[in-house]
């Protein structure tokens, strides 16, 4: 009866809507026959409190963000545009390309005015940090172009300057920066060098008698490439070169160079041209730089570690360069550079620096680099957003009854479209927690935390982003044809973020090199017959933990199972890797060789440390929750997490960590899950703490937002 | 009869008429500048759910009886019934006025106000947020409730924030009066009307009998004239209030306006530092922070906000400003409030916190708005 009664209704609105057409030819009244009903009014009441729940996954400052998102959504810069009533804050990325560029410089210059990047540099302290971070946060929620192009210039640029350079260089620069006053941009990747900055061309030779380095692109593989900011906007860059003195190679230097005059014009004897247009991020203006015999003053060597004298002698303690290297990163990590001037560097600072770099090699420079300084730009929260707008149009979109007559059926009403999105959302908020206590991590480092801090920052940043275009992806073809639509930001989110599985490291040499991280601390242990103490490896000092023959569905839910189960993958597939390289070297292969042709375990090996780590974090996360309602939701996110994990990862079963029984039972339960978590999913995505107007018109009201009347004829 | 809404009565403080499929609504109570009180607010919320339910009933027009379209919440009873006994008493009327705020701002008909007069407060939460807001000469806007130890209610953090720029933070922490003129050019009034041709509207509508938004706003546009701003209208000042009120804090507001001062010997500048200066702490702080937050929400989470914050400030832990406000400028009118604290400082940003969570006390819960289907996408944002 009641289906009798919705046809009625829909015939009854034709036949109304047709009559008051006809009668006033006015414009059509807003009566569609298949209404837009807001989720929050069909959906039930939330069982949690959200903003209990921002407070935990945004963690910090914020009333400093909800402040930027307030300085954005009022200013006309951030392209502020009416769709069905609301007004959304995108950026247009049907400008051409010098448009883009233009538009984020001057929503730079704005941020700036209102002194958004107030002690961005110059403030001191955790607080400072935490504050800078969140504020960035933010930035990028709008637009990624926008947080990239701040964050090559305070922190790839800034940052160097810090870390690498020594007070004569703070007190000449970071003010300077912090206020614009110069632009600074990064030239460390060449065309013929990415990841591998040992090996770049470009070179910086001393010369005694005029006191200055002469810096040279030697050839075309040389020319530095993707330095963002350098096509357009930036007055001074930071040259990764080879120091030549006296015909002797010291290695790979940081120097000051500047490439443009205070009018914008490029300075003599550099040459610079445009990288062109990309798949995304065209708001950043990435360019490529040649130096023709640039000369620069010997001060503008960064020379925290190394540094040369006037009279052309190379001044430091330490000989070898791989290992003046891992000095050279020493201050990054201690919060605060405390050097002198000169090459003097303490006999302890050096033997913490060994002590701590038994794997680096030259070739890790960048990913060492950029773990410290840049990676948390991997805070990414296109997957928060493209997951808030999928589920907010799947409570809203109907598609197909599936009874006679029967009213069409809500997108999330269906279980496979809940298989689709919840287990992504799941992983998000495990995901979010996990870039939670990267940022912790970095902001209380010390020496004795670096290599935590890469080892886990690495495999973060390779999870997360691929977790992060993969929800795109998803989240696209789950908005159908609005997920085309650019306004509709999914879509456009692809190309914006592709990038990240690229820089600050490419996704797969990062795994690699957790795995190398992985198995040196293997190595390390089993020589000195030691337990495992760092990493979160502990649970290798234990006995093996035993999977029941039989899952229940309380045990697959349980904390316990689930640490055993990633914890059982970790340590065999960590034997095995040991097994296979060791194995490879006994034929006579080196240890680099036999490194690169176990590549499959190490991928098994990296993806085993990286969920088995954000698992803990989460856990940990939801043991900190006083409040029953939150710690009840989130225990049914980490369980999600798990089970989906268990049936994605091909792994458990290859080496038989389930059987056959139990993967069914773990895909039977994870539908479950589905059911379970579909109530709360409004919800959920709520507490993402993102404004509306950073969202997009499919997530509120689209049938007025695609109603005639607002057709501009 | 008892149950019919549009029950009539001269003693009413709603007057009713019925022209055509109009239905005319006037605020009846002029020795009090019209004040909206608990019965008024009950009158309305009554009479609005009825017509909306009620499919002869194409549009409504409010307007208030005497020099007043309204002046605003009426805070003595409230303050009196407080200190005679509990606060639940003051919780009710605003719980039952921001209802009335949320169902006009999700009406599903359009709701033509007639701003001819003073419009303050309580009186802006009755108009604002319905589809037409018709200014004339005569109108005087504010929001003077940071200088009572109160804060901008009646969903005004979700009105004010969606002011051009900051000039909402502008209106919301100094209590600044706008004439008709200021109020169409930053959006607060949709048109403006000379008052001699009120009436000639007022035909006009009833004659339309359309409940079409674009008929209604066609036949107010006839009226409708665009006034010049005065010289020294506050609408001139947009620049340096987005460069001052974009500020993260009132402490930073406050330098950012006395360093413009510094600059400049100006008028305009000082005496809005001295009207923060007279406000009471507390309510900067948090008038603040609601704008700020209402900015990024929708009406209904702003008036729950709103309502946590109402019932905090009436149960004066953190501070009492709120009744001492009321005694210095309602009651005693000595006009020098003693404000606890008293310096922005000491107002931390734990007790700020406070005003923003839910009240710890059997019985209270949050704001429960009624649920509205079918929102047209016109009644979800005006400006």
């Amino acid at each position: 009866m009641e289906k009798v009664n919705f046809r009625t209704q829909i015939l009854n609105g034709h036949l109304q809507n047709h009559r008051h057409a006809t009668s006033t030819a006015a414009i059509i009244s807003a009566s569609p026959c298949v209404s837009y009903v807001p989720p929050e009014v069909s959906e039930q009441p939330f069982s949690f409190d959200v903003s209990s729940m921002r407070k935990l996954m945004d963690g910090h400052n914020l009333g400093e963000r909800d402040w930027l998102f307030n300085l954005m959504v009022q200013s006309k810069l951030f392209n502020p545009r009416l769709r069905g009533g609301k007004v959304f804050v995108v950026p247009d990325y049907n400008h051409s390309m010098e448009q883009q560029r233009e538009i984020t410089m001057k929503r730079i210059e704005y941020l700036l005015d209102h002194g958004v990047f107030k002690g961005w540099l110059t403030g001191k302290g955790p607080e400072a940090e935490m504050k800078k971070f969140a504020l960035l946060e933010v930035i990028e929620i709008f637009d990624h172009s926008l947080a990239i192009k701040i964050g090559v210039h305070f922190f790839l640029w800034g940052g160097a300057i810090q870390f690498f350079g020594t007070k004569r260089h703070h007190d000449r620069w970071l003010s300077a920066t912090e206020n614009y006053l110069i632009k600074g941009c990064f030239a460390m990747t060449e065309l013929g060098h990415g990841s591998n900055v040992r090996g770049i061309e470009t070179t910086a030779t001393y010369e005694a008698n005029t006191g200055e380095f002469v810096i040279n692109t030697p050839c075309e593989t040389a020319q530095k490439y993707w330095i963002g900011g350098a096509a357009n906007h930036a007055t001074h860059t930071i040259v990764f070169s080879q120091l030549n003195i006296d015909g002797n190679n010291q290695g790979v230097h940081a120097f000051i160079t500047q490439i443009r005059d205070e009018n914008g014009n490029v300075c003599p004897n550099i040459r610079i041209a445009d990288c062109g247009h990309k798949i995304g991020l065209n708001g950043v203006d990435n360019g490529r730089i040649w130096f023709d015999n640039v000369r620069i003053p010997r001060e503008n060597l960064l020379n925290s570690v190394a540094d040369v004298s006037p009279d052309g002698k190379y001044l430091s303690a330490i000989k070898d360069p791989d290992q003046r290297f891992a000095a050279f990163l020493a201050p990054l990590t201690s919060g605060r550079v405390t050097i002198a001037a000169s090459a003097v560097y303490s006999a302890k600072v050096i033997s913490i620096a060994f002590t701590l770099f038994p794997i680096i090699s030259g070739e890790l420079i960048s990913s060492y680099y950029c773990s410290i300084l840049h990676r948390y730009l991997i805070l990414i929260f296109s997957h928060q957003i493209s997951l808030a707008i999928a589920i907010r149009y799947a409570l809203t979109r109907r598609a197909f009854s599936i009874t006679a007559n029967g009213p069409e059926v809500l997108l999330l009403d269906y279980p496979s479209h809940q298989r689709r999105l919840l287990p992504l959302l799941a992983k998000t908020y495990a995901m979010s927690f996990a870039s939670n206590y990267l940022k912790l991590l970095y902001v209380k480092r010390s020496p004795q935390l670096i290599k935590t801090i890469h080892v886990v920052s690495s495999a973060f940043k390779a999870t997360l982003t691929w977790h992060n275009m993969r929800t795109l992806q998803e989240c696209r073809e789950a908005c159908g044809g609005q997920g085309l639509k650019t306004e509709n930001r999914i879509g456009q989110l692809k190309g914006e973020y592709d990038v990240q599985s690229t820089f600050e490291g490419d996704n797969n040499v990062l795994m690699q090199q957790v795995s190398k991280a992985l198995l040196a601390e293997y190595v390390a242990a089993k020589k000195r017959n030691k337990p495992f103490k760092e990493l979160g490896l502990e649970h290798i000092n234990r006995s093996c933990p035993v999977i029941p023959a039989q899952l229940t569905s309380s045990m697959l839910r349980s904390t316990q199972f689930q640490n055993d189960i990633f914890c059982l993958r970790e340590r065999d597939l960590l034997n095995r890797f040991a097994a296979e390289v060791s194995q490879y070297q006994a034929q006579g292969e080196s240890k680099e060789s036999a490194f690169v042709v176990s590549y499959q375990v190490a991928e098994d090996l990296g993806k085993a440390f990286s969920d088995r780590a954000i698992l803990q974090i989460a856990i940990e996360a939801e043991n900190n929750v006083t409040d029953a309602s939150i710690k009840n939701i989130l225990g049914l996110l980490r369980s999600m997490y798990v089970l989906v994990t268990l049936e994605e990862d091909a792994a458990f079963l290859r080496y038989g960590y389930l059987s056959t029984d139990n993967a069914a039972a773990v895909r039977k339960e994870v539908a479950k899950l589905c059911s379970e978590i579909r109530p709360q999913a409004l919800a959920l995505v709520s507490t993402f703490g993102i404004p509306d107007a950073f969202l997009s018109p499919i997530a509120f009201d689209w049938v007025a937002a695609n109603s005639w009347s607002t057709v501009e004829n | 009869m008892a149950s019919n809404p549009y029950s009539f009565g001269e003693t009413d403080q709603v007057l009713v008429e019925e022209k055509s499929s109009a239905r005319i609504f006037t605020l009846n109570r002029p020795k009090q500048l019209n004040a909206v009180s608990f019965q008024m607010v009950s009158r309305l919320l009554d009479l609005f759910l009825a017509c909306e339910e009620d499919p002869s009933v194409k549009l409504i027009i409010l307007k208030g009886k005497g020099r007043a379209f309204s002046a605003g919440g009426d805070v003595t009873a409230v303050v009196r019934d407080i200190t005679q006994g509990n606060w639940r008493l003051g919780a009710n009327f605003f719980g039952r006025e921001f209802i009335l705020n949320y169902v006009m701002a999700t009406y599903s008909k359009p709701q033509v106000s007639i701003l001819n007069g003073i419009v303050m407060g309580g009186g802006a939460g009755v108009s604002i947020h319905g589809s037409f807001r018709v200014a004339t000469e005569n109108s005087l806007f504010a929001m003077p409730e940071t200088a009572l130890g109160l804060f901008p209610d009646v969903g005004a953090s979700y009105f004010l924030s969606r002011l051009p720029g900051f000039f909402g933070e502008y209106v919301g922490l100094t209590g600044a009066r706008l004439d008709g003129a200021e109020m169409l050019a930053c959006g607060l009034a949709t048109h403006f009307v000379p008052s001699n041709k009120i009436s000639l509207l007022e035909d006009a509508l009833c004659k339309a009998d359309s409940n079409d938004p674009a008929v209604i706003s066609a036949t107010i546009s006839e009226l409708s004239l665009v006034p010049n701003l005065k010289e020294k209208s506050d609408c001139h000042r947009l620049n340096i209030i987005n460069k001052c009120f974009s500020r993260r804090t009132v402490e930073e507001i406050i330098s950012a306006l006395e360093r413009e001062a510094a600059d400049k010997e100006d008028e305009w500048i000082s005496s809005t530092i001295q009207s923060l200066k007279k406000a009471s702490p507390t309510s900067l702080k948090i008038s603040l922070r609601s704008i700020r937050e209402g900015r990024l929400q929708g009406i209904g989470k702003c008036l729950v906000r709103e309502y946590r914050m109402v019932c905090t400030v009436m149960r004066g832990e953190i501070s009492k400003d709120f009744f001492e406000g009321c005694r210095a400028i309602l009651l005693d009118k000595d006009k020098n409030p003693k404000w606890e604290p008293s310096r922005l400082e000491q107002v931390t940003e734990d007790m700020v916190d406070c005003y923003f969570s839910k009240i710890n006390e059997e019985g209270w819960e949050d704001l429960d708005l009624p649920r509205r289907s079918n929102i047209p996408p016109c009644a979800i944002a005006k400006l």
